[in-house]
């Protein structure tokens, strides 16, 4: 599949469906449609077992697909990855170094496999703030070291696309803080960042636009301001003096209703306004008409909330909704 | 060129690969040293306490009745026709009886130690071959080292590379330094060593290099495909001893030619005869039957090379397509 120029990565139709040991069927990924485009920094979200890291893994080369078509800077993939892979820079579930090596010995040998120079290496342990710790061996390092590691490791490339599954697993207030920086501040330098997580208000914070997926189909994805935007006109909390009297004057009407405490929360109103006249009509006044702030966590359980509902069936969807370590070869 | 550069690195690297080859140069020195010592010139000390072990037996007066026995009728001992000399020269013990010392003939060292150190270290390198593979999917390190490099044959080929190459230097270097030492010392003595038996020297030793190299390769091969250095010597020691046992219970006349063991001696030692006991033998051949089987040096590198050609060809082409944890 010849991609798409201006989009950094595009799947089309990608499907991934394997057999456990125990023989089930399993569809990880199931006709996902994925488009990122360049520049930013691009959320990758979905519950566990969505179908994220084996999407990931997909795209750099480490699993095959069963069927549809991925492309990376236009160039399809995984034919035309060594073509690539040299603009890519990834950390793919937890970091994976050798433990006896120290941290530089790990960096200097990936570094030189692709003929970068060691002075890079230092460059990007001192990026991470690894300076001085470098030259202990990777076993003793903390999860949070481990971590910077394996992010100085993308780093070694001076990627133009940076994929990060969960990389604040593992790391401390001050490092979570850091790293959102550095994400930060590599989005806003050119850099296209592909960051998988399920800590959405860190997606919230970081990223510019966002693809959720559930169940290994895309369910939405867009800039966030527009899809936290399309969730907040909807919800409005209204407090009155009688809750339940205004509960049964607007049931005739086609908004969904319920009782938040000793107040009410009204979905579906196109206007605040509607609301007040509505129950003036009763003769019941308003006396607080806030509208639900929606953040990217309510979108995200309200896309999610029926894929979740269906998991279990012949075919399942994940083996383990733990995680999404593929298992076995290609389907 | 880059790759192979990281990856001789990787190998020599890993502590457990330093430990094996370390292990490897410890077993052939004590075995050279034991060598070495075991048949060290006599020392005057030596023959003065042989010579009073001599005294002591001469004094006995059950071998001095004995040996007046002898004398009065060799016949009786050694035969029609034996004199009393013969019963001095069977009898009387001399120092040399109580020495026990051999020589250090070389071309003795090569049908003994020498098959048996090839052996060792050929099995120390299978072992090296697979720990080098095995580090990396335990760490699951490959899967950092293909984001780097993507070309999964390429990645198989530097690292099967590497263990060939790996490996059988360090079996070339082991096996030089025994020969080597042992040849030095020979000479130091003034023992004489044919020509002959330095030319088998040779010969058994470069097979042995190559064995070993092969060896590690197929360890090497073997772990890439089964992602597991435990599985993967558990594997060969089922194959191993599982597979003699097997083959003993085969009811196919010339079995043992399939043996995985008679197949290493046939390469080291350029063909071997063995027993095959799954020859049949009819009535009629009676006594003469011959239930030895020769199997060549073509038969054992035609059955190593098969095995190793097969695992290679596979664990290549699995490495390809197979999703990497």
């Amino acid at each position: 599949m010849p991609g798409t120029p201006d989009l950094v990565v595009e799947t089309t139709g990608l499907r991934k469906a394997f057999r456990t040991r125990r023989g089930r069927k399993v569809v990880a990924v199931d006709g996902l449609d994925l488009a990122v485009p360049a520049g930013g920094v691009h959320g990758f979200l979905g519950p566990n077992g969505s179908g994220k890291t084996t999407t990931i893994r997909m795209l750099l080369g480490l699993a095959r697909p069963s069927t549809g078509s991925m492309a990376l800077f236009g160039e399809p993939v995984p034919r035309r990855l060594p073509q690539v892979m040299g603009r890519v820079g990834a950390v793919v579930e937890q970091p994976k170094f050798v433990p006896a090596f120290t941290g530089r010995k790990n960096l200097t040998l990936l570094a030189h496999a692709v003929g970068v120079p060691t002075k890079a290496v230092d460059t990007a342990l001192a990026q991470v703030g690894l300076t001085g710790r470098e030259r202990e061996r990777y076993k003793g390092y903390s999860l949070g070291m481990k971590q910077r590691l394996a992010i100085a490791a993308t780093l070694l490339k001076a990627p133009d696309l940076l994929i990060l599954d969960e990389p604040t697993n593992g790391l401390d207030p001050a490092g979570i803080r850091d790293i959102r920086t550095m994400i930060r501040e590599l989005g806003e330098s050119g850099v296209t960042v592909l960051l998988s997580s399920h800590i959405l208000a860190e997606v919230q914070q970081v990223c510019h636009s966002v693809s959720i997926i559930g169940n290994g189909r895309l369910l939405a994805s867009g800039a966030v301001d527009d899809l936290v935007g399309e969730q907040q006109v909807r919800q409005v909390r209204v407090g009155v003096a009688d809750p339940g009297a205004a509960q049964r004057a607007l049931q005739g009407t086609r908004w969904r209703v319920t009782r938040d405490r000793d107040r009410l929360v009204v979905e579906g109103a196109e206007r605040p306004e509607d609301i007040t006249r509505a129950l003036a009509g009763h003769e019941i006044y308003v006396r607080e008409l806030t509208p639900v702030r929606a953040d990217l966590e309510s979108v995200f359980l309200q896309l999610t909330r029926d894929t979740s509902l269906h998991r279990s069936g012949p075919v399942d969807r994940r083996a383990d909704d733990a995680d999404d370590t593929v298992e076995g070869g290609a389907a | 060129m880059r790759l192979l550069r990281v990856e001789v690195s990787r190998f020599f690297s890993r502590r457990a690969v330093v430990l094996l080859v370390l292990g490897a140069a410890l077993l052939t020195g004590l075995l050279a040293g034991s060598r070495i010592w075991d048949t060290r010139p006599v020392s005057a000390t030596d023959l003065a306490e042989a010579r009073a072990q001599v005294a002591e037996q001469l004094a006995q007066p059950g071998f001095q009745r004995e040996l007046r026995t002898c004398r009065d009728d060799p016949a009786t001992f050694f035969g029609p026709g034996a004199t009393a000399a013969d019963c001095d020269a069977n009898l009387v013990p001399t120092p040399a009886n109580y020495l026990n010392r051999a020589t250090l003939d070389l071309a003795e060292e090569r049908r003994g130690n020498g098959t048996a150190l090839v052996v060792l270290v050929a099995a120390l390198m299978v072992i090296v071959g697979t720990t080098y593979a095995g580090g990396d999917w335990h760490t699951g390190s490959i899967s950092n080292q293909l984001l780097f490099e993507p070309r999964r044959t390429r990645v198989w080929a530097t690292k099967a590379a590497v263990a060939l190459v790996g490996c059988g230097v360090v079996a070339a270097v082991l096996l030089a330094a025994f020969w080597t030492a042992l040849a030095l010392v020979a000479r130091s003595r003034g023992i004489p060593t044919e020509p002959e038996a330095v030319t088998q020297i040779l010969w058994e030793s470069g097979r042995g290099v190559a064995l070993a190299a092969a060896g590690g390769l197929g360890g090497f091969a073997l772990t890439m495909l089964l992602r597991h250095t435990v599985g993967t010597l558990a594997l060969l020691f089922a194959y191993a001893a599982g597979g003699e046992a097997l083959l003993a219970l085969l009811p196919v006349d010339g079995s043992a030619r399939f043996s995985p063991t008679y197949n290493v001696f046939a390469w080291i030692r350029d063909g071997v005869r063995v027993y095959d006991q799954s020859l049949a033998c009819t009535p009629s051949q009676g006594p003469t039957c011959d239930q030895r089987l020769t199997i060549t040096l073509l038969d054992g590198a035609t059955y190593l090379g098969v095995l190793l050609l097969v695992t290679l060809v596979v664990s290549a082409l699995l490495f390809r397509r197979r999703d990497v944890p």
